[in-house]
């Protein structure tokens, strides 16, 4: 049998090949900015140099300096990096605590999933910016703390899709078989249950990841996020807004290099959503799976 | 249909009692001790008979359940305490408060659904269209766009470059235009292709042949039998983006400087002042949970499906 993990990715790759050509640029883009920001900026994107502070863009500092002057593409590009990281931390730790959570609701069923399940509720009245700020006014300010944060606002929603897809695995005969042949629960769950869980919140997270990126952005612009002097784009902005009159590049670059990224984000998981709605087989896969069937040898009519 | 909207408030009513719990248990478990921060606002350097004093004035001495039902008396006749960093009636703030955001979100509402009701109709009457296409890239822009480039493209645009508009400040209708617009323009972009597409599923069911066959006109059937078709699914939305102008509030308040709830909820935030925290964090719960309320009990009305669904159970 299959790895269900297997089938997933292998179902994800196959999923690509429809994607819309911008939204996986975007995204392959950013992200290879991302692993290698620290050996290709031009310069130190913390190195200050009042001398040249506010200038407009040159063939010295391509995109102008900021009011520290320090050089903009540099910092626009060590951004992508922040941005980056900080998702991949965050994503992964809520998924961890969600999909783990909401699994075992899904698994478990009764009371386990009833408890687990209102907590969720209440995490899922709120929206999850709000959370984020109510706990960032309780711990304080600091990476850390904004880590803590949105992975508090995030896991509820993982959770809940972790537990609808475990029910619905659940629900399926070879779980059912599985038990009847006498496989411990602790065998159905982390062999069964979980990796196929994984797979399919793992391609919902995808749509999920430009929702954070914009809450990151958001904190860092309100001072409450990302701290200087590591460089960020909402906090480029906000630091770019005084000077919006004289130097208006400032403001618009970080601007358009989130919301190109969270574009893509969001074009990617909208193209998954309607990937996995099924879709009527084209006259040609029909001819094609019909020629397969006639090839078959009467007795064996079950496909393996 | 009775009983579905006793259930749903009961529903409402729960979550209400869990988010207020919330709410109290956070400023429990906060790091630090509420009674020290107290004397030493008062008197610099307190001594501890002064802190015990407090203590005792302010209930830390009670058990949890007393205290909590103490504060949630409290909470309801709008009296949420004293602030630990300033020193002000925080309630008293929220309430001189609540009409400057009450206003934004008003206006910022009205703009997004004229704008989304006439840009999805001109997309219905013109499918595929310029317009059609225009909205249908700045819907896909604006659930990507954050809120304050777009508040600060506006203030260059109207502002720097055209020196139409005032840049901050909340006095006459030209202060209230910008902000309306910053916080209404992407709920706006989005609740339009809710009606675009709407429309479009709509115009495709038999019952619009047959109001076509009995020789409407095109236009007739779009205002008058399509139109109640999409409002379910319009009002969902609506709901949805209404959520998100609120929280919208805490971006857009401070950037054009707005004394509301959200700009002192962000002023809380940032200097960790708890109590500001607990009541800016109880009334935007309890606005969300009255609103998905609302949604719902509107949908209901709205839907002739529930509607007489629920009169059978």
């Amino acid at each position: 049998m299959t790895n269900p993990l297997f089938r997933a990715v292998s179902g994800l790759r196959r999923g690509l090949s429809g994607l819309p050509r911008l939204a996986l640029g975007i995204l392959i883009g950013f992200a290879m900015l991302g692993l290698v920001a620290p050996w290709i900026t031009p310069y130190d994107p913390l190195a200050q140099d009042l001398l040249s502070a506010r200038q407009g863009p040159s063939a010295v500092h391509w995109l102008g300096t900021d009011h520290l002057g320090r050089d903009t593409f540099s910092r626009l590009i060590a951004s992508a990096r922040t941005s980056l990281f900080g998702m991949a931390i965050i994503l992964g730790l809520a998924m961890t605590i969600g999909v783990t959570l909401g699994s075992v609701a899904g698994f478990r069923g009764g009371r386990t999933e009833e408890v687990i399940m209102r907590v969720v509720d209440v995490g899922q009245a709120m929206p999850s910016l709000i959370v984020a700020l109510a706990v960032i006014g309780i711990f304080g300010t600091g990476y850390w703390y904004m880590v803590l944060a949105l992975v508090l606002a995030w896991w509820p929603g993982k959770a809940r899709v972790s537990r609808g897809v475990a029910v619905t695995v659940m629900s399926r005969p070879h779980i059912e078989a599985l038990r009847v042949l006498g496989a411990s629960p602790a065998r159905i769950y982390f062999r069964h249950l979980l990796p196929s869980t994984l797979g399919a919140v793992l391609v919902y997270a995808t749509a999920d990841a430009g929702a954070l990126a914009l809450a990151i952005a958001t904190l860092s612009f309100l001072g409450l996020g990302i701290q200087p002097p590591k460089p960020e784009w909402g906090q480029m902005l906000v630091d770019g807004l005084p000077f919006l009159e004289t130097a208006p590049l400032q403001v618009v670059l970080p601007g358009l290099a989130l919301t190109l990224v969270v574009v893509g984000f969001n074009m990617l998981g909208e193209s998954i959503a309607l990937n996995r709605l099924p879709r009527p087989l084209s006259r040609a896969k029909l001819r094609e799976s019909r020629a397969k069937a006639a090839t078959w040898p009467k007795e064996t009519t079950d496909v393996v | 249909m009775r009983g579905m909207i006793l259930r749903r408030l009961r529903t409402s009513a729960v979550l209400l009692l869990l988010a207020s719990m919330l709410c109290f248990g956070l400023v429990v478990a906060a790091p630090g001790n509420v009674a020290v921060l107290i004397a030493e606002l008062r008197t610099p350097g307190a001594t501890f008979a002064e802190i015990a004093a407090i203590e005792s004035e302010l209930g830390l001495n009670n058990p949890l359940p007393v205290r909590y039902a103490d504060w949630l008396k409290g909470a309801l006749t709008g009296e949420f305490g004293i602030s630990y960093k300033t020193g002000q009636d925080v309630g008293e703030a929220m309430r001189n408060r609540i009409p400057v955001t009450g206003a934004l979100l008003a206006g910022a509402a009205i703009f997004a659904v004229l704008a989304s009701l006439a840009l999805g109709f001109i997309g219905a009457l013109r499918p595929y269209g310029m317009i059609d296409r225009a909205t249908r890239a700045v819907a896909l822009f604006g659930a990507s766009t954050p809120s304050f480039f777009v508040g600060a493209m506006l203030v260059y645009l109207f502002s720097v470059q055209l020196g139409w508009l005032p840049s901050f400040g909340l006095g006459g209708p030209e202060t209230w235009l910008m902000p309306w617009i910053t916080l209404g323009l992407l709920p706006g972009a989005i609740l339009s292709r809710v009606v675009r597409v709407g429309l479009e599923e709509t115009m495709a069911r038999p019952f619009i042949l047959t109001a076509r066959s009995k020789g409407l006109k095109r236009n007739t059937i779009l205002f008058r039998d399509a139109l109640p078709n999409i409002a379910p699914a319009f009002v969902t939305a609506l709901g949805a983006q209404m959520a998100a102008m609120t929280v919208g509030t805490v971006v857009v308040e401070p950037l054009f400087a707005w004394q509301g709830v959200g700009e002192l909820f962000l002023q809380g935030v940032r200097f960790r002042d708890y109590m500001v925290v607990q009541s800016g964090l109880l009334i935007f719960v309890c606005f969300f949970i009255v609103l998905n309320l609302m949604v719902d009990l509107a949908v209901m009305f709205l839907d002739p499906k529930l509607r007489r669904q629920g009169s059978r159970t």
